[in-house]
């Protein structure tokens, strides 16, 4: 195959490219419901703490 | 009520929509690598090399579908965004800010893959031709809408700042799309035509819209996937969303 490292490089782009746009979506849909969880946690926690205090 | 629109209205429900984009985008992503998965190795071991460029012209087995989702998914986005303007329809505003990082990655390998080409055939990484500076601003645009939406707190007004610019960026398009008829280019001129008569011979066609095909299919596994996760940041604190997120820790266990 003539021209192989250009065409390597290319395809390399293109699976690199996809791969982060397939990891970054994922990443931030973990990051909200974690986020969520640890408001769901605070909140709790806060509740526990008003009960008692009363 | 018409059942598509009654649909439609459901969809709009942030809970329903997060349950619709978790069922569908991976068959989207699914579906698109298996159609891509063929369509690179019929680019790369099934059709002939070409008399003049050798077997540097299958890069643009990657390039030119690239190139034809950068400027669709700005025109969809640009359309979500008018309709979010308009009608001040949530899911339009989420979806308008999912297409931006999608047609961003998409751009840029359009450019990068067009630069690599370039190099062997016209003997440079980069030329300021029309249509590769007109692509350049393209990109810019996208890192405007993404850096407009992130820069401002409330999500609802930058949103509605990002679509603005998304909607006048949408000018651009016709330009990168006439920029080698208008203007004396470098780059070549269309050589495929949907409707018309391409210049490509029908050998080497095959791949090429299998890769057409399954750009498609990718980008609505990554639309939807980057649509629910900004829904969950934008509903974060509903009640649904903590139900959701113990759901997933439950699953996790």
């Amino acid at each position: 195959m003539e021209y192989q490292e250009y065409i390597i490089a290319a395809y390399a782009v293109f699976a690199i490219v996809l791969g982060w746009d397939f990891v970054a979506g994922r990443l931030q849909i973990r990051r909200e419901l974690r986020l969520a969880r640890s408001r769901a946690a605070r909140s709790a926690a806060r509740s526990q703490t008003s009960e008692l205090s009363r | 009520m018409h059942p598509l629109v009654r649909w439609f209205h459901t969809l709009g429900s942030p809970p329903y929509f997060d349950r619709f984009a978790a069922r569908w985008a991976p068959w989207g992503y699914g579906l698109g690598l298996l159609v891509m998965a063929w369509g690179l190795y019929s680019a790369l071991f099934l059709v002939p090399a070409d008399y003049q460029q050798k077997d540097s012209f299958r890069i643009l087995y990657i390039h030119v579908p690239s190139a034809w989702m950068s400027l669709a998914v700005f025109a969809l986005m640009a359309l979500y965004a008018a309709i979010a303007l308009v009608w001040r329809i949530k899911l339009c505003e989420i979806l308008a800010m999912a297409c931006a990082p999608i047609g961003a990655g998409f751009t840029v390998i359009t450019l990068a893959t067009g630069s690599i080409w370039g190099k062997p055939m016209w003997g440079t990484w980069w030329d300021w031709d029309p249509r590769l500076t007109t692509e350049l601003i393209l990109l810019f645009l996208y890192l405007g809408v993404i850096g407009l939406y992130n820069a401002i707190d409330d999500r609802r007004a930058a949103a509605r700042a990002a679509a603005l610019l998304a909607v006048v960026g949408v000018a651009l398009l016709p330009v990168i799309r006439y920029s080698v008829v208008w203007w004396n280019s470098l780059h070549q001129g269309q050589t495929i035509s949907l409707l018309g008569k391409s210049s490509m011979d029908a050998s080497m066609m095959a791949p090429l819209i299998w890769m057409i095909v399954g750009t498609k299919l990718w980008f609505i596994g990554a639309l939807l996937t980057r649509a629910r996760a900004d829904n969950l940041r934008r509903e974060q604190g509903k009640a649904w969303v903590a139900e959701l997120a113990g759901a997933a820790t439950g699953g996790a266990k």
